[in-house]
């Protein structure tokens, strides 16, 4: 069944995240099994990469919810079994560090309909506590009909 | 490090990754993503596949770390975008190769190809920019 057209600009949030180092490096270990760059080393060796920052996609940790509140959204009633992921876009701002309080905003800004299969897009907007931009993301469900 | 001028249009690159069977379950730990799809075989049986499903964003993780190795830090990613075309089941090793495409000034345009140990496409249209300093 086609998402209603109306619920397009509905919004979600702002939500606020206190970034930890420790969060940071769980998630790295996670996604990338350890890749040297995101962690200290027992000597203190300086990390290799130029900005110590969290990893590319570690904004699904702050900036999914919006996009989770829709998915599960009792107003727009989407049945999660037939849900998946199937679109996602990242624009990174400045990088994300420890310490970083953030704040997202969630937005529904498409809805569609392919065939059997009607899609939600929902775009987050992050910023860090002095107002920089960090974060762009747009999410885009499909479920299947 | 890499400066702008190493970087050519035709480079490539690739990274391999497996989705082992706990895969799921760290991720949904780390990132808050529990949808039980992920975690539970039967709900993922119950959508249709034959197991759990990787998250999305594990396998779009991934992708961020092929770019990441290529350009060389990953302040210099600025854009990233996937289309999941096909779930990432538990068990599978996916392979991503990349090439850039293009430099255009300072911008490293690349296109990823992701497929699972059967050959099929896991993303689709998978690029990523990267922004250099000139020199």
């Amino acid at each position: 069944m086609a998402i209603d057209i109306r619920h397009v600009g509905r919004r979600y949030g702002p939500f606020q995240s206190t970034v930890c180092a420790d969060q940071i490096e769980a998630f790295a270990l996670v996604v990338a099994g350890g890749v040297p760059g995101y962690f200290g080393s027992a000597q203190g060796e300086p990390r290799p990469f130029s900005t110590l920052a969290a990893p590319l996609t570690f904004g699904v940790t702050f900036a999914m919810r919006p996009f989770a509140l829709a998915c599960t959204d009792p107003e727009l009633g989407l049945d999660l079994l037939r849900l998946l992921h199937a679109e996602q876009e990242f624009e990174h701002g400045a990088p994300v560090r420890p310490g970083d309080v953030l704040t997202t905003v969630g937005e529904i800004v498409d809805v569609r309909s392919r065939g059997l299969l009607d899609f939600l897009t929902v775009r987050t907007e992050t910023v860090n506590q002095v107002g920089e931009r960090v974060l762009v993301a747009r999410w885009t469900a499909v479920i299947r009909g | 490090m890499k400066t702008l001028a190493d970087f050519r249009a035709g480079d490539t690159f690739e990274l391999t990754r497996e989705a082992d069977r706990y895969l799921p379950i760290y991720y949904a730990a780390v990132s808050g993503d529990f949808n039980p799809i992920h975690i539970d075989r039967e709900v993922g049986r119950a959508a249709g596949f034959p197991d759990a499903i990787l998250q999305g964003m594990c396998t779009m993780a991934w992708l961020a770390d092929a770019c990441t190795a290529y350009l060389g830090d990953p302040a210099r990613v600025k854009r990233l975008r996937v289309r999941f075309s096909r779930p990432v089941v538990v068990g599978d090793v996916v392979t991503f190769r990349g090439r850039c495409v293009a430099v255009d000034g300072p911008v490293v345009r690349l296109e990823v190809e992701a497929r699972n140990q059967r050959g099929e496409e896991v993303l689709k249209g998978a690029s990523a920019e990267g922004w250099l300093e000139e020199g």
